[in-house]
């Protein structure tokens, strides 16, 4: 029992950081309709913003968060600006292509600057252990808990009772209607952008801890979001919470129940199966056959 | 450049090729193999994608089932390589119509997502199933082929061969884009709905699409095999479905020459980057969204621009 509320806890603070991952991807895909496959890259970016700002320049942990942060959401409204922008009008698969093509350049742009050997990005809660029933678990992953949770309140406020957020999701809905309702729409795309960014920083900072800040981290971070956000249900922020769960406990159940070799196939297998058996995921979106 | 007649292409891709054969030295050469076995996966991706519209992320999967079919064959089976050949493409049209039929259902970004899944799926099955593929040390001593005593077996006189599959797979696809089944994938892509109104079987046109490309992608597999002489996993992780993609894009999509161009110049863009030292790969992204800004149909779009516009300049110069 103690072997198995460990392994639920870690499943789900896994399972948060890919939320965390799911829902920028989500936000992004349908206030803009584009498929960002550079949102693993976005949360290896998170983590060596932490990387720069707090083992490079040895910032205290909250002046350095917030200045990995401020990092994103100045590589948010540089990713608007510079690709978004120029690529809008262009069929969904030069879109794809182009994220790719940005993911690549972040990528080797984090090898050249932070090199292979990976980093131990450290939490503020470092060699904390709660005992909950026999179960040994880091406060760490507790905390990830705790955050996710906080961040999908926050999330929710913003886009049910705010001005900014109504609008936001306005634009998500039908952009030509917003722009003819005097939103400014432009403004609201790029507030889009640099929420996904920080939404994925926040994922890496979370997530450094728990594996090694490694430049290569993002491929897979990207294929859970991308099989959570399947799996929750494309373009649905509950889905991708959801969707993030059910991913991180698959892989973590999976890996000590099933097989660890497979453990990832059984993600997606599982995503798979709901494209062909119920392709609107667990929450679903409205519009089917969109892009 | 637009080739239309299927035999003049495969004479242009002939000549061209064999004078290249002649000039290049080793590395050279070795390059133009693999761009010349890209190419034939990437005009077998065109009937999918440029033709018919299915944007796929698995191209590679394909790649590599036709690769690990013809290396287990002839390694653990001991069969020759020209049977194992026609064998591996057979089984891995044969898996894509298994794989396909349920998959095809999807639309848009769902199928780029189920395809990407089912790339990545391949990858570990090929990485973990070690008794039937050797994990990650992948499979050795795969043997090169051989006609009538004349070993395929250097640089140079593989390309002669990887040319005249090349020439071959060039012409038939040209044949069958031109042809009814090209035009009714065209159909399907353009307006599925359309396309059914006037009795096109629109799940059988896409299912025929991705065989056909699986058919092209496994024969590339094979010549990767018998080329390299050694498969692993990661050569056809779903990294190389995207470059597959970017080729064709940069290329032009819904052309052969594209396709053939778009492989010959991303395979060697990197070669050619080298200097940068390890920038060169983030450079080789930033051309790669250079491209897609700036030449939104490739490079094929471009000259045919440019072709559209030299001729309204000399129309105008004589009234």
């Amino acid at each position: 029992m103690a072997d198995f509320i460990q392994l639920f806890v870690n499943g789900l603070a896994l399972g948060s950081v890919y939320a965390l991952a799911a829902l920028g991807f989500v936000i992004v895909y349908s206030a803009t309709g584009v498929v960002n496959f550079a949102a693993g890259q976005f949360v290896m970016l998170g983590t060596f913003s932490g990387v720069a700002m707090m083992v490079n320049l040895g910032l205290p942990w909250p002046i350095g968060y917030g200045a990995a942060l401020l990092a994103m959401v100045a590589f948010g409204m540089l990713f608007f600006t510079l690709v978004y922008l120029p690529l809008r009008a262009s069929p969904v698969v030069t879109v794809i292509i182009g994220t790719v093509a940005v993911g690549i350049i972040l990528q080797n742009a984090a090898l050249l600057g932070f090199g292979s050997w990976p980093f131990r990005l450290t939490s503020p809660l470092e060699g904390v252990t709660l005992d909950i029933a026999g179960a040994v678990i880091t406060a760490h992953a507790a905390l990830t808990v705790v955050v996710t949770a906080v961040l999908v309140g926050l999330i929710w406020l913003l886009f049910y009772r705010t001005a900014l957020g109504i609008g936001m999701r306005a634009v998500a809905q039908d952009m030509e209607a917003a722009r003819l309702m005097g939103l400014n729409v432009n403004l609201l795309l790029a507030l889009t952008w640099v929420l996904a960014a920080v939404l994925a920083g926040i994922a890496g900072l979370l997530l450094g801890p728990m594996w090694f800040a490694d430049v290569n981290m993002g491929d897979p971070i990207a294929l859970k979001a991308f099989a959570a956000t399947i799996i929750g249900g494309f373009g649905s922020l509950p889905g991708a919470i959801a969707g993030g769960l059910i991913v991180g406990l698959t892989e973590l159940l999976g890996a000590s129940y099933i097989s660890s070799a497979y453990k990832d196939l059984i993600a997606f297998v599982v995503m798979i199966l709901f494209l062909l058996v119920r392709p609107q995921g667990v929450f679903g979106e409205r519009i089917q056959d969109r892009g | 450049m637009r080739l239309r007649h299927p035999l003049l292409a495969a004479l242009v891709i002939l000549v061209l090729g064999g004078l290249l054969s002649l000039v290049l030295a080793d590395y050279r050469l070795r390059l133009l193999n693999v761009s010349v076995i890209s190419a034939i996966a990437v005009i077998g991706f065109n009937f999918a994608f440029g033709l018919a519209g299915l944007i796929s992320l698995g191209s590679a999967a394909f790649v590599g089932f036709g690769a690990y079919s013809l290396a287990i064959l002839t390694t653990a089976a001991g069969w020759s390589p020209w049977l194992a050949m026609i064998v591996a493409i057979v089984v891995t049209t044969l898996f894509a119509t298994i794989i396909g039929t349920p998959l095809l259902r999807l639309k848009g970004h769902y199928l780029a997502l189920a395809t990407l899944g089912l790339n990545v799926s391949f990858t570990i099955v090929a990485t973990n199933w070690i008794g039937l593929t050797g994990g990650t040390n992948g499979i050795s001593n795969i043997p090169g082929l051989s006609l009538a005593g004349f070993a395929f077996d250097d640089e140079r006189r593989f390309l002669w061969l990887a040319l005249l599959f090349l020439a071959v797979c060039a012409a038939i696809a040209i044949a069958l884009q031109h042809s009814r089944h090209g035009r009714a994938m065209m159909a399907v892509r353009d307006d599925e709905t359309a396309a059914r109104m006037i009795g096109i079987d629109v799940t059988r046109v896409k299912i025929a699409a991705l065989c056909l490309s699986a058919a092209f992608a496994g024969l590339a597999g094979v010549l990767f095999a018998t080329h390299m002489r050694f498969v692993a996993p990661e050569d056809f992780n779903y990294a190389h479905s995207i470059v597959y993609l970017a080729m064709l894009i940069v290329g032009g999509e819904g052309s052969v020459a594209g396709a053939i161009i778009g492989a010959v110049l991303l395979t060697f863009l990197p070669e050619w980057l080298r200097f940068l030292g390890d920038a060169y790969l983030a450079f080789f992204g930033l051309m790669l969204l250079l491209i897609l800004i700036f030449l939104p149909t490739g490079l094929i779009g471009l000259a045919t621009r440019v072709r559209d516009l030299a001729k309204k300049t000399a129309k105008r110069s004589t009234p």
